[in-house]
């Protein structure tokens, strides 16, 4: 098992800009608000979208950013298990304080977005340049 | 890196979703303080992460113990609770008998044993229906 994030690459965007995205432009893509991030300078591997955790551990690579629209501790515990740079909510939902509390003792940033979670996606999409083409490639290995 | 043995054990309750998930964040932070790849170390804290969700959602109590020697890092994984009754069917993708209320959580989504078998070398699986369930996961050093 080969990691992107290892080598310093990241995973080949077509015709895009990975691996010159920083927090900070994932932050702007989503017109998004950093609930906690001390930093936004880190670079991201790419995105991955999803409700369902066991997915996110599947599909995600260290150093890609989770798009969610599901609100809870398991989110942050996901993120930290699976070396993720970050965390957006979706869809405007209110984030508990227990949740900004356990981001910040994981450190993981978190960040809080209007868009939808296809809005989001979408966003993100086209700012990695069509995306990372290699997860998908992953999957049906 | 590791140049003996070092067991530790977590204990783990049924449905106390609050601290789902710190028992493989400790084995994480212990796996780094080893200084073990970091490639290895996410594998291993994956695995661990779903089997203990799997305990919290299913089971009335359990154990994980980490084991680590220069070759293998190992979790053995032991519930309380009602078992499987089809291992073989467990293991397909996308199949799950989780409640609303676990989906809610954003687990259940019936890739946890299949996700485990995934980030491990070695994966064995016993089950008792209304006993409990075994797993013995082990991934390489090196």
């Amino acid at each position: 098992m080969s990691d992107m994030a290892e080598t310093g690459v990241a995973p080949g965007a077509r015709g895009g800009t990975a691996g010159a995205v920083s927090l900070a432009g994932v932050r702007a893509a989503v017109n998004g608000v950093a609930l906690w991030c001390p930093d936004d300078s880190p670079a991201v591997t790419g995105v991955v979208a999803a409700d369902l955790m066991s997915d996110v551990l599947v599909d995600a690579r260290p150093g890609y950013v989770l798009v969610t629209g599901l609100v809870n501790v398991q989110v942050i515990r996901t993120a930290a298990i699976a070396d993720l740079a970050a965390v957006v909510f979706a869809r405007g939902k209110a984030v508990p304080a227990d949740v900004v509390d356990l981001a910040r003792q994981m450190n993981v940033p978190v960040f809080a977005s209007h868009d939808t979670l296809f809005e989001a996606a979408g966003r993100l999409y086209a700012l990695f340049g069509g995306g990372p083409a290699e997860a998908g490639a992953r999957r049906q290995a | 890196m590791i140049d003996a043995e070092f067991v530790r054990a977590y204990e783990i309750a049924g449905a106390d979703f609050t601290n789902a998930g710190r028992a493989s964040t400790g084995i994480k932070e212990t796996l780094k303080n080893m200084g073990l790849p970091s490639a290895l170390i996410r594998r291993v804290a994956i695995a661990a992460y779903e089997a203990e969700m799997n305990m919290v959602m299913y089971a009335r109590h359990g154990t994980m113990t980490l084991h680590v020697t220069p070759q293998d890092v190992t979790i053995d994984v032991r519930d309380e609770g009602p078992g499987i009754p089809d291992i073989a069917l467990a293991m397909q993708e996308g199949y799950s008998t989780a409640t609303a209320e676990m989906r809610e959580m954003g687990f259940g989504a019936g890739m946890g044993l299949p996700n485990i078998r995934r980030n491990t070398d070695d994966l064995a699986i016993t089950s008792e229906v209304n006993r409990g369930t075994a797993l013995v996961m082990r991934v390489h050093v090196g």
